[in-house]
């Protein structure tokens, strides 16, 4: 029994680690109250231990805690992208001059992010439906506290009330789906749920619409951590009112969570063992339960009401809202293909949105910082004045717009090839389109920078040593992944591999 | 045959017939004697006071949830008290880590002064958008004064 338990530990060794961070940075809250940056270090390392032990867990593939997580290829990689937006949100947090403004302490946020990122991970792999809802409230109830961190600005108190609210609603409909699925199948392990479902599928047309209505249910509990439409009303106000550095974390590393649970959730629980005559690499829904069609109109509202709202938008931070949204909805289409080819195209996705979104969210930052506003019109002659962070945004912009040569296009390339592949034709049509929407508002934000100038003008903008190196660090990859591919596509397509499923 | 869902319902409609027919008997069998006293909030023998709506301190939320902290710990103590002998050393650890776990946020709402009624209140960082670093500079006339 305990020697069981204790290679189960071993495997999970990543957890550990950012927990034992999360009970050192309170400790370290509590003993070095005057410099908060000792806190920050700390969490940083800890962040930094916990992608080394990731990166140890390549190739591994079993089952731990009694079926509770898995621990597979897929589950490192959306791990590893979440370790890697926790590290960057750390250095961006240092010198965020929103959060270091004098009389804050920086303690608990430090701590919370790390209760986040540990939600995330075990999000990516929870096998049990249990689990997955005991990680999806443990990252969401941090992240309702850590979007309402500058609780003197009325706005982030705004955005946190109106998260916890829609996120309780989401978490409510989700755990009576689960109850459902319990229900018709007698059990919450997602394998033995796979086991159990064509028997209840034989049953007749009742117990089939009510696995419908289970599986809606819970993807209202998954739409809202990934924000697709039509459960992403929670987005703008969050993302605007939240501090930026959350706002960047959240678009990311919650995102990349919601994603690989709500792919383990589908794939492993959905998925037709029996099915016969399919090409490598593909698979097949059981038969008469509908939810690809379902995914692919959510995946078309998110693209559509996400860009053509983002039209309208002023504030930059309320922009980059929408257009998560709308990113959403790109990667959703990965889902809905049912290949191996679909889910490599979302991590090669993720594994460019990590930079290009993070990349975007610093810069709005850094400008908010110094302009105090994040108003799309105050950027007039920023490219004038501060020409290195205004051509890094426009890389940023470009890139989210998916225009080569940055790695955005790269992400958009392999949707749309996996798409056409398995006969989506019109969904890539749709999201090309989209694609040139996007492009329009982005366009916006490079006129305000490089052709109109500012009256009168003020001067530029001055960056610590810093901060110019995490606007290189996220520079780099992103025009460079957009030439250079091959090893993340690589990685990508080693990384399909969920447990239990063949 | 009973299903175990069809032990739920008998025990579901146990429950109401239980309640609503203690209610009936005594609504059948007591004197009707109304007046306003009786209409009255009952607030353990005192006369009620002002409205019910008033703003409760948000420190009873504290409390109780500090009070969680030792509560939980008990409910798991048990059964882990039960099984002990079985398991042996690991469980040991285990339990160590855990209680650990609770210990470190007793320490931490020890030292926020959490324990104390009277806490002083919160100083809250003034940081408004667009006025950034200048924001710590005082201005000549607050200097002046």
């Amino acid at each position: 029994m305990s020697d069981h338990l204790l290679n189960d530990l071993s495997l999970f060794a990543p957890e550990t680690a950012i927990t034992l961070t999360l009970v050192a940075a309170i400790l370290a809250d509590l003993i070095f109250r005057r410099t908060p940056l000792v806190v920050a270090a700390l969490v940083l390392a800890g962040f930094v231990v916990t992608g080394l032990l990731l990166l140890g867990q390549t190739g591994v593939n079993a089952s731990i805690f009694t079926g509770m997580i898995a621990v597979d290829s897929f589950a490192v990689f959306f791990k590893t992208i979440v370790v890697l937006a926790g590290i960057l949100v750390v250095v961006f947090s240092m010198e965020s001059g929103e959060l270091n403004s004098p009389g804050r302490k920086l303690g608990e946020y430090y701590a919370l992010l790390c209760a986040a990122a540990l939600g995330m991970m075990l999000m990516a792999g929870a096998s049990n439906l249990l689990m997955m809802y005991i990680a999806i409230e443990l990252s969401s109830l941090s992240s309702y506290l850590l979007s309402g961190y500058t609780r003197e600005a009325p706005d982030s108190s705004e955005a946190s009330l109106k998260y916890l609210i829609y996120g309780a609603v989401s978490s409510g409909l989700m755990l009576y789906g689960i109850s459902l699925m319990y229900g018709l199948s007698g059990s919450l392990d997602l394998r033995a749920i796979n086991r159990a479902l064509p028997q209840v599928l034989s049953g007749g047309g009742a117990a089939s619409f009510t696995l419908l209505i289970a599986g809606v249910l819970a993807l209202a509990g998954f739409g809202y951590k990934i924000s697709a439409v039509p459960f992403h009303f929670w987005t703008p106000d969050v993302y605007e009112g939240a501090p930026i550095t959350i706002t960047a974390f959240l678009s990311v590393a919650s995102k990349a969570g919601g994603f690989a649970m709500m792919i383990r959730f589908f794939k492993v629980t959905f998925i037709d063992a029996g099915a016969v005559a399919l090409p490598a690499g593909t698979w097949a829904t059981l038969q008469g339960f509908h939810w690809v069609d379902l995914v692919a109109i959510l995946a078309v509202l998110s693209m559509t009401i996400g860009n053509l709202v983002a039209v309208w938008q002023n504030n930059l931070k309320r922009l980059l809202a929408y257009s998560s949204i709308a990113h959403a909805g790109y990667m959703l289409t990965g889902v809905v293909v049912l290949s191996n080819q679909g889910l490599a195209a979302i991590m090669v996705y993720f594994g460019v949105y990590l930079f290009m979104n993070l990349g975007a969210f610093y810069c709005v930052m850094l400008i908010a910082d110094k302009t105090g506003s994040e108003d799309i019109d105050e950027y007039k002659g920023i490219g004038g004045r501060s020409p290195f962070l205004a051509v890094a945004l426009a890389v940023f912009l470009v890139s989210l717009t998916g225009l080569p040569p940055t790695a955005g296009f790269i992400g958009k390339l392999y949707l749309f090839a996996a798409l056409i592949n398995s006969g989506w034709t019109w969904l890539a049509i749709v999201a090309a389109l989209n694609s040139v929407i996007a492009l329009y508002y982005y366009v916006r934000v490079f006129r305000n920078m490089f052709l109109r100038t500012e009256e009168p003008s003020s001067p530029g903008i001055t960056l610590s040593w810093l901060q110019n190196a995490a606007l290189v660090v996220l520079l780099v990859p992103t025009l460079l992944l957009g030439l250079y591919f091959t090893p993340l596509v690589q990685l990508a397509q080693a990384s399909v591999r969920l447990f239990g499923t063949p | 045959m009973i299903t175990d869902f069809g032990r739920v319902l008998i025990f579901l409609i146990v429950g109401v017939v239980f309640v609503a027919g203690g209610l009936i008997v005594a609504w059948l069998l007591r004197p009707n004697r109304p007046y306003p006293s009786k209409l009255a909030t009952y607030e353990c023998g005192e006369v009620p006071v002002g409205d019910t709506r008033v703003r409760f301190n948000v420190r009873f939320y504290v409390v109780a949830l500090i009070f969680l902290i030792f509560d939980v710990e008990v409910v798991f103590l048990f059964p882990w008290a039960v099984v002990y002998k079985n398991l042996g050393w690991f469980a040991f650890i285990e339990m160590l880590v855990f209680l650990g776990m609770l210990a470190v946020g007793y320490a931490y709402v020890w030292r926020k002064g959490d324990l104390d009624w009277d806490k002083p209140a919160p100083k809250v960082p003034r940081y408004e958008k667009g006025i950034g670093v200048q924001e710590t500079r005082m201005t000549e006339e607050e200097i002046a004064v």
